[in-house]
């Protein structure tokens, strides 16, 4: 008896991992089959097409394996850290949908940063600038977090209204303060390279040059390794995911659900910023005006934590994903012309099913639980 | 048992749909090489392309221009041709890059905010010729060459225009304050050089004319071009020149809601990319990027890329100029029309230079 029930233990484990898994990657491949359709009645091949596609990532015929590994490398590195931001924030039942603002804010205090320590040794100043966007991310989160813990303000509003100041201030900020005056473009002056972060063949001498790619990648895995372990293995974690499960209990159990809130936002907040700091030292080298303008890298970030089912190994993947669609976007328009365009479609698709899936297991979980209180209501009878 | 059954089920479907998947994504790679076999390239056509900014196609102004001047090339001297369209900044670099590694030359980059980027891959790309739309690079590289357009030539025709206008009577939005209003979109260069040619040009067939100049501070905020046409209207302005991007849509509605300004558009022929613009606009200070890149395609052809220079064109290259009157044809007096004649002239001949700055 009790040997049957060990194997439905392991059986039922198996099941959830399965369908953790199994789940996102019917969405990917249910929104490529529809984007199949759209191709057809748009008059393209779709195998030529997706062939191009998976080439821009991955590399082939088409683009240098070396080229097209890195492009999508460098384009997932900014969305790890938004979904794990994203990621976090769910864990506590928290929406951080202004995950964009605080990426800006850590984007322009990289750039603050970078230009006041930037005659330091890399060393030294990589890691006090990191330290500084991943403040100025978290203290972004801040007022949304308090506002949300002392008067209830809802964060999904509070958050995203603060992504506009952000984007505004920074606006003023590199066209004032902190503007280049050798341009009339607005940005800030260039960050000194010893602050730049290295090439990844730089770091790890035995890889060969992947082009574009940069040590932000190896920050991003390491954030990542950091809040799964604050999840599994501190009492902060504890107290994050028993608020996201059921605050009402946590509460009951000693858990002041104010500072989890304030701690969750904040942490989150730092994840998007260290983003933007990841952009600036390893892309740009400086602060844009709007440097997230077109991409959303906050935004996507949503996706990619919904798709990562808020894991961060399921994040890291899914921000590979979406860096890949996004770097095989132009071979794809290069040798299937087809319009670039047809990847927002196609992310948009992901999206769509994997948030149909949330859907469908919150309608099953209330039929469950529904059939529960019959049941319960039947015994009281 | 059955529960797990199914989730059996689900994973050998999911497994097959992937290598489906994956077929379908090696496959056509592999028969490539036998494509390019049975049907060879013809020899020595030139490959020219354009990457767009994050405005991508269909903005009716320079990414649409360029992607003009790369047609025209193609039906003309029937070089091929490609756009790639950039969705982020990111893909400036990379895009660039790919065209480069897929033998297009030259490659054309679209607007200043891809500097940074096609100064980058010109350097790491010797092999490939690189032209720059408004992108302005100091001491550029023997492979790149920028092509940049003399605003204040296009500027000083509309004043010439609009301080003609102002005293005229041929509609009856004129009225007798003799003012006329100028809305820029950022205080940058190119924006500054319409203005300064806009005022020279009014203040040289109208002396005593007043123009007033107001700064949006944006480029794509078509409320606020709005509430400044409405404020130089309040002014007595009756014809308002704006250099002001997708904010000049605002200060064209504006013209045209209060019946009391006529218009002059920027950049392309607004008249034909505005809605009903027939009854607002007298005209446009156009910028021909079209003929830019079209004559950059030809040296191409001829072995003759002019690189390592940035090049500005003016009226004497035909590339900047005044778009057509259209319905105010007939209405527009003869004496407007020989002004601007005789400014066209006097420019291209030297004898009249416009200042690039307002003094």
């Amino acid at each position: 008896m009790s040997d049957r029930r060990e194997v439905t233990l392991v059986e039922a484990r198996w099941v959830s991992v399965l369908r953790a898994v199994g789940v996102p990657l019917l969405s990917v491949l249910l929104a490529v089959g529809i984007g199949s359709l759209i191709l057809l009645a748009g008059g393209y091949d779709p195998l030529k097409a997706y062939a191009a596609l998976f080439q821009g990532a991955f590399g082939g015929e088409m683009r240098k394996p070396l080229e097209a590994i890195g492009d999508t490398l460098v384009r997932s590195t900014p969305l790890m850290f938004t979904g794990l931001a994203v990621g976090f924030g769910f864990r506590a039942n928290l929406f951080n949908i202004g995950a964009e603002g605080q990426f800006i804010l850590g984007a322009l205090g990289a750039a603050w940063f970078g230009l006041m320590f930037g005659g330091l040794p890399g060393f030294v100043s990589i890691p006090l600038i990191l330290l500084g966007a991943a403040l100025f991310g978290a203290a972004w989160a801040f007022i949304p977090a308090l506002l949300k813990a002392k008067t209830g303000a809802h964060e999904v509003i509070t958050t995203m209204m603060f992504s506009w100041i952000a984007l505004y201030l920074t606006s003023w900020i590199i066209s004032g303060p902190l503007a280049d005056s050798a341009t009339n473009n607005f940005q800030t002056p260039i960050i000194p390279s010893d602050s730049w972060l290295p090439t990844l063949d730089k770091v790890i001498p035995w890889l060969p040059t992947i082009k574009y790619a940069h040590a932000g990648l190896i920050v991003a895995l390491a954030a990542a390794v950091v809040v799964a372990l604050l999840l599994r293995r501190t009492t902060l974690g504890y107290e994050v995911r028993a608020v996201g499960f059921n605050p009402t209990a946590a509460q009951n159990g000693g858990v002041s659900i104010a500072m989890t809130t304030i701690w969750a936002l904040c942490i989150s907040g730092a994840l998007a910023g260290l983003a933007g700091a990841s952009e600036v030292l390893g892309v740009t080298h400086r602060m844009f005006d709007q440097v997230s303008a077109g991409s959303g890298y906050g935004f996507t970030g949503i996706a990619v934590a919904l798709l990562g089912k808020k894991h961060p190994v399921g994040i890291i993947f899914a921000a590979l994903l979406f860096g890949g669609l996004s770097a095989g976007a132009g071979t794809m328009q290069l040798f299937a012309n087809v319009p670039a365009k047809i990847i927002t479609i196609l992310q948009a698709l992901i999206i769509f099913f994997v948030g149909a899936e949330t859907l469908v297991t919150w309608f099953v979980k209330r039929r469950q639980r529904m059939a529960l209180e019959r049941e319960e209501a039947a015994d009281a009878q | 048992m059955k529960k797990s059954l199914r989730s059996v089920l689900a994973l050998v479907l999911l497994i097959s749909m992937m290598a489906l998947v994956f077929a379908g994504c090696t496959a056509p790679a592999t028969t490539k090489p036998v494509d390019s076999t049975t049907t060879p390239p013809p020899a020595a056509k030139l490959k020219v392309a354009m990457v767009t900014d994050v405005g991508g196609l269909g903005d009716k102004s320079f990414n649409d221009l360029s992607w003009a001047g790369l047609e025209k090339a193609k039906a003309d001297l029937g070089v091929e041709t490609k756009v790639l369209t950039s969705k982020v900044m990111t893909d400036y670099e990379t895009n660039l890059t790919q065209l480069s590694g897929a033998g297009f030359s030259p490659v054309f980059a679209v607007g200043f905010l891809m500097q940074a980027a096609v100064n980058k891959v010109a350097t790491s790309t010797p092999d490939t010729n690189y032209g720059g739309i408004d992108i302005f690079i100091a001491d550029p590289p023997k492979n790149y060459v920028g092509l940049s357009f003399k605003e204040n030539e296009a500027g000083y025709l509309a004043g010439v225009v609009a301080g003609l206008a102002t005293k005229a009577n041929f509609d009856t939005r004129l009225n007798a304050q003799n003012v006329i209003g100028f809305v820029g979109g950022m205080a940058i260069p190119p924006v500054q050089k319409f203005q300064a040619g806009f005022v020279a040009g009014a203040k040289s067939v109208n002396p005593t004319v007043k123009v007033i100049s107001l700064y949006a501070g944006k480029f794509d905020d078509q409320a606020k071009g709005k509430e400044l046409g409405l404020s130089l209207i309040s002014q007595g302005a009756d014809v308002v020149f704006a250099a002001a991007g997708q904010t000049g849509i605002g200060t064209f509605n504006a013209c045209q809601e209060s019946k009391k300004a006529l218009f002059i558009g920027v950049d392309s022929d607004q008249f034909l990319t505005l809605t009903n613009p027939g009854d607002t606009i007298l005209t446009s200070a156009v910028k021909r990027i079209d003929v830019a890149v079209f004559s950059v395609v030809k040296k191409s052809l001829d072995g003759k890329f002019p690189g390592g220079q940035n090049l500005a064109f003016g009226l004497a290259e035909d590339g900047v100029g005044l778009a057509p009157f259209h319905d105010f044809d007939t209405k527009v007096p003869q004496a407007i029309k020989d002004a601007v004649a005789k400014a066209t002239a006097d420019i291209k001949a030297g004898t009249v230079t416009v200042p690039e700055s307002v003094k």
